[in-house]
């Protein structure tokens, strides 16, 4: 499992990629997702999850939607066309910096 | 195998976070929701409901990692003041939907209380702005005289004819000057039909050097020069010369007078103290040419040049009547009489100067082309008007406190997160502004429907300047300044509480912390009972001048006008209607007693004795009539008799009113005393030589003639052997509309072309009261208004305690509490309320009602029962706004409301 330490500057990143290959999505969700892709290597944690999706929305990068199910209230993110151009930018940002960082430690990227 | 969350299990989980303090708005539901689907995972993989819910906690990090996580997602909403406002505006929103009963009150309140506000700054901008748009509107006098003299004191726009010209040519600081010369309405014809116009005036040709109003046709420096040349307003020369051109026409006045219309001007602005649609020009009128200054018939205005100095020309004029009103009195009266003497008796001439831009608001002198409008009546419309609006105010203020304990949570939760405090004042800033600015948009609508009808009430023209942006910029700043005003108190009172205590449940602030709260409940209905008394005793005043005594019978009297159209055949039209038996008496006569109809003032004295000692000297009216005018109008014969067709010598017979008998003050009997004054001569002016007598044959009962503001003056009424003006009847029937074409049938057969107008008396005699009128519904509509805010505020304040004691209600009536002592319980607390607010009131209201009605010689008694009934008024609307929450409250089934705990 990754140290979250590392996690921190890229949660921005991975969300935003995630929801722009999957639509809407809820919390839950998203962890489970990610879960799921990185096999269970990447793990977020609601106290960091929860803090960044409020803040890209806040930025008005992703806009939500509340469905009401029986007693429960599920909130379902999605980008907004802002979120949408951020997307590429910042996946690109961090394959240039995982590429510095391979140059960096002098390690082979495949 | 998935497992889907009972209700229970939901249930359980909300409570145990909301036991773990997770409570923000938005963030609650949405961590709910996120655990939830957590422990449906953790329970497809066979767990049971507890352990799943605890594994999943341990992943947040249980409580602290929960308390943390809602801590971050504050903080990072929280970043940009853009975001925060943004979410300002969010949250506000959200709790104004979660309470839109409340909401709904306020606005409700808010927007009724901006309309009424809104209406009355538009009636208040339109009567500040009367008579601003003449360009040199700030230089631009009128003279007024206060003339005292024989026991009568007037103040009068009237000044003498050759005043203005020597104004003009004496004093270099006068740069032009015009007089008006007011000869009443007109019969005015193209060919052949006259219609009657109401706004006619003789005036000299530098009218237009004065009042600058657009010409549309015409020399604004030649017009009105040459005699029988008049100028009229644009819609007059559409009116007879539709699609023409009148400049140069003819119009033929009164029949005889053929007028070259020499100009056409752009009607008068709405807002201006005159509206003439017909000028005459004032060369043609010999009156006007004669250096009389004794006589005072024409109104003067000037412009002065701008760097006049008002008192200097005072001063100056006062020489003027040195100079030239004395001596000729002098003359007039013989060589007994001095300045030193006439000063010594108290007597007075003096003429002043009034801006134009005072007239409006500011005067009421005799002879005001048009009623005037009170500055008084401003202040008092501006303040009851803010007083609505503080009433709104309120309720705002009083909800938001009261619904404080239900927010004390989420106030101490903010705070522990680390909110500051002016985080939490712009939080509930932004409600109220938001409120605010939504009250505004509803207010806008309102006053747009209500306008017509206060137009009606106001007697004015009022439009709401749609196409201003301006107006929307200040209306948008209004909302804000309200917000603020309004949620200021509350922002201050919930940010002020203190984290620990109210997080420790220590929030029973609902109710108790009331003390502001009462005070502006007190305040509320301070206001609103102040304005019900202030009703009543308007209504009250208003039933008193219409069913006083007045000493002449003003019901089943119909006038007809303008009886001068019918040329000689007055009396044969009076003959003939008499004949048919529909009416029991009528009488040829101008002078009425009603205000608008003729009046002449003359100096008599009692026979014998010297005319030229002041103290002899009577002024009174001087009304012509004839034999059945005291008949007709329904007067008392309080001594002697009547004038009769039996007595030849009544031609020259008089009869006096109390007040006139009063003031001559005669000796011995006043039956057969002769009163005496100068004849006229050729020229229409007094003639010293000969003196015209007249014998008392009776007094009549004093009667009112104009307002019932002012005493009764004295009158003597004499026979003229050609009686003219109004022809007035008094009829039996009940059928007033067969009367009337009875009249009218006749008059097309013997006036053919003339207009026939005409007036009931009553109707007439209520139009002296139109501005007591207007001001008793204006009253009526504003204490109405403010009592529905109160009401509306006390309902929802009555509504929020029955509903934070719905407890101890269900207790109460478990231990055997009726619903009536529980309503009592209920409606104790605001009654107590009320009874102060009544005893704060009344004394203010009688403050209030005893200035009104020093201006009334003749006022009615207002007594405690008018203040009790107010109180209890008042007092009755409130609480059955009140009974209707509490009964709810006390009705409710007790097991409903303690089952659950």
């Amino acid at each position: 499992m990754h140290s979250p330490e590392l996690l921190k500057g890229t949660l921005q990143t991975i969300l935003l990629k995630v929801l722009k290959d999957n639509g809407r999505m809820y919390g839950y969700e998203i962890t489970q997702l990610v879960k799921e892709l990185s096999a269970e290597r990447i793990l977020l944690t609601e106290g960091a999850l929860y803090p960044t999706l409020h803040k890209l929305e806040a930025e008005g990068m992703l806009k939500t939607e509340v469905v009401t199910i029986g007693k429960r209230v599920r909130k379902y993110y999605s980008l907004t066309p802002e979120g949408r151009s951020l997307v590429k930018e910042r996946v690109n940002e961090l394959i240039a910096f995982i590429k510095t960082m391979g140059n960096v430690l002098q390690v082979e990227l495949n | 195998m998935f497992m889907q969350l009972t209700n229970d299990h939901i249930a359980y989980i909300i409570k145990d976070l909301n036991y773990r303090g997770i409570v923000a708005d938005g963030i609650q539901e949405e961590l709910i929701d996120h655990i939830c689907s957590g422990v449906e995972t953790e329970m497809s993989k066979g767990k049971k409901f507890i352990d799943a819910y605890h594994h999943i906690l341990k992943s947040f990090g249980n409580t602290s990692g929960l308390q943390e996580t809602q801590q971050e997602i504050i903080k990072s909403e929280n970043q940009k003041t853009k975001i925060m406002f943004r979410n300002y505006l969010t949250i506000a929103l959200r709790n104004l939907r979660k309470h839109s009963f409340y909401t709904a009150i306020n606005v409700a309140g808010l927007s009724i209380g901006i309309a009424v506000c809104f209406i009355i700054m538009l009636f208040v901008i339109n009567e500040v702005s009367y008579d601003k748009h003449f360009n040199k509107a700030d230089q631009i006098y009128r003279i007024q005289s206060e003339i005292k003299f024989g026991g009568n004191h007037y103040f009068m726009t009237y000044t003498p004819s050759p005043l203005a010209s020597t104004l003009v040519t004496d004093f270099p600081e006068v740069e032009a000057s015009t007089r008006f010369r007011e000869r009443g309405s007109y019969l005015v014809k193209r060919f052949d039909d006259n219609i009657k116009e109401d706004h006619v005036i003789w005036t000299d040709s530098s009218f237009f050097k004065i009042f600058d109003l657009p010409m549309i046709a015409g020399n604004a420096v030649t017009a009105l020069k040459e005699p029988n040349s008049i100028a009229i307003s644009e819609r007059t020369a559409k009116k007879y010369f539709p699609n023409e051109n009148a400049l140069g026409q003819t119009l033929i006045l009164d029949n005889k007078m053929n007028m070259k219309i020499t100009a056409v001007y752009q009607d008068v602005p709405v807002n201006s103290h005159f509206h003439f649609d017909i000028l005459i020009a004032l060369a043609g009128l010999d009156e006007a040419q004669k250096p009389v200054w004794y006589s005072n018939n024409f109104q003067t205005y000037m412009l002065l040049r701008q760097d006049a100095s008002i008192p200097d020309l005072e001063t100056k004029i006062k020489g003027l009547v040195d100079k030239h009103v004395i001596p000729q009195i002098t003359e007039l009266l013989g060589s007994d009489f001095t300045a030193e003497k006439f000063a010594e008796a108290e007597n007075k001439i003096e003429y002043k100067l009034q801006p134009l831009l005072d007239i409006h608001l500011k005067s009421s002198l005799q002879g005001e082309f048009e009623p005037n409008f009170d500055i008084a009546y401003v202040y008092l419309f501006v303040a009851i008007a803010l007083f609505i609006l503080t009433i709104a105010c309120i309720n705002f203020m009083n909800l938001s406190t009261a619904r404080s304990a239900n927010r004390a949570k989420e106030v101490g939760i903010r705070k522990v997160m680390g909110s500051f405090r002016s985080h939490l004042m712009r939080q509930f800033l932004s409600e109220s502004i938001l409120l605010s600015i939504f009250s505004f948009a509803l207010a806008f609508g309102i006053a747009y429907l209500l306008l017509p009808m206060f137009n009606q009430l106001s007697d004015r023209q009022l439009s709401i300047p749609t196409g201003m942006p301006i107006l929307y910029g200040i209306l948008f700043l209004a909302a804000l300044l309200v917000g603020l005003l309004a949620g200021i108190y509350p922002a201050f009172f919930l940010s002020a509480f203190n984290p620990a205590n109210v997080l420790k449940g220590n929030v029973s602030l609902g109710m108790k912390s009331g003390l502001i709260r009462s005070s502006l409940v007190v305040f509320q209905f301070t206001v609103s009972i102040f304005l019900v008394i202030g009703t009543l005793a308007v209504n009250r005043q208003l039933n008193y001048i219409q069913n006083k005594k007045l000493g002449f019978n003003k019901d089943q009297v119909i006038v007809v006008e303008d009886a001068y159209a019918l040329g000689d055949k007055r009396v044969i039209f009076k003959d003939e209607i008499m004949r048919t038996g529909k009416m029991s008496s009528a009488t040829i006569s101008g002078y009425l007693p009603v205000s608008g109809t003729w009046r002449n003032d003359n100096p008599w004295w009692v026979e014998g004795r010297d005319q030229a000692a002041q103290d002899n000297l009577v002024s009174l009216q001087n009304w012509q009539a004839d034999y059945d005018y005291i008949k007709t109008l329904g007067m008392h014969i309080k001594e002697g008799r009547d004038f009769s067709l039996a007595f030849p010598s009544d031609s020259s017979a008089v009869i006096l009113n109390e007040a006139a008998v009063k003031s001559f003050n005669f000796e011995g009997e006043v039956i057969g005393s002769k009163i005496a004054t100068f004849g006229n001569n050729a020229q229409g002016g007094p003639d010293k030589e000969h003196l015209q007598t007249l014998t008392v044959v009776g007094v009549v009962e004093n009667f009112h003639f104009e307002s019932l503001k002012q005493n009764v003056t004295p009158v003597m009424i004499f026979l003229s052997e050609r009686p003219s003006g109004n022809i007035s009847f008094r009829f039996e029937s009940n059928d007033a509309q067969a009367i009337i074409i009875l009249l009218e049938t006749k008059w097309k057969e013997m006036a053919p072309g003339q207009p026939f107008t005409y007036s009931f008396l009553d109707e007439s005699f209520g139009r002296m009261y139109f501005s007591e009128t207007r001001l008793s519904k204006v009253f009526t509509v504003f204490a109405s208004l403010a009592i529905l805010i109160a009401c509306l505020g006390l309902f929802a304040l009555t509504s929020f305690t029955a509903e934070q004691r719905t407890k101890e209600i269900g207790i109460r009536k478990v231990l055997g509490a009726s619903v009536s002592s529980i309503m009592l319980l209920l409606s104790k607390e605001f009654g107590k309320l009320i009874l102060i607010a009544f005893a704060l009131a009344a004394p203010l209201a009688w403050y209030g009602i005893d200035w009104w009605l020093k201006d009334y010689t003749y006022k009615t008694e207002i007594g405690v029962g008018l203040y009790l009934m107010a109180g209890v008024v008042a007092f009755l609307i409130a609480w059955l706004t009140m009974s209707f929450q509490s009964f709810k409250a006390a009705s409710n089934d007790p097991v409903k409301s303690l089952r659950s705990e």
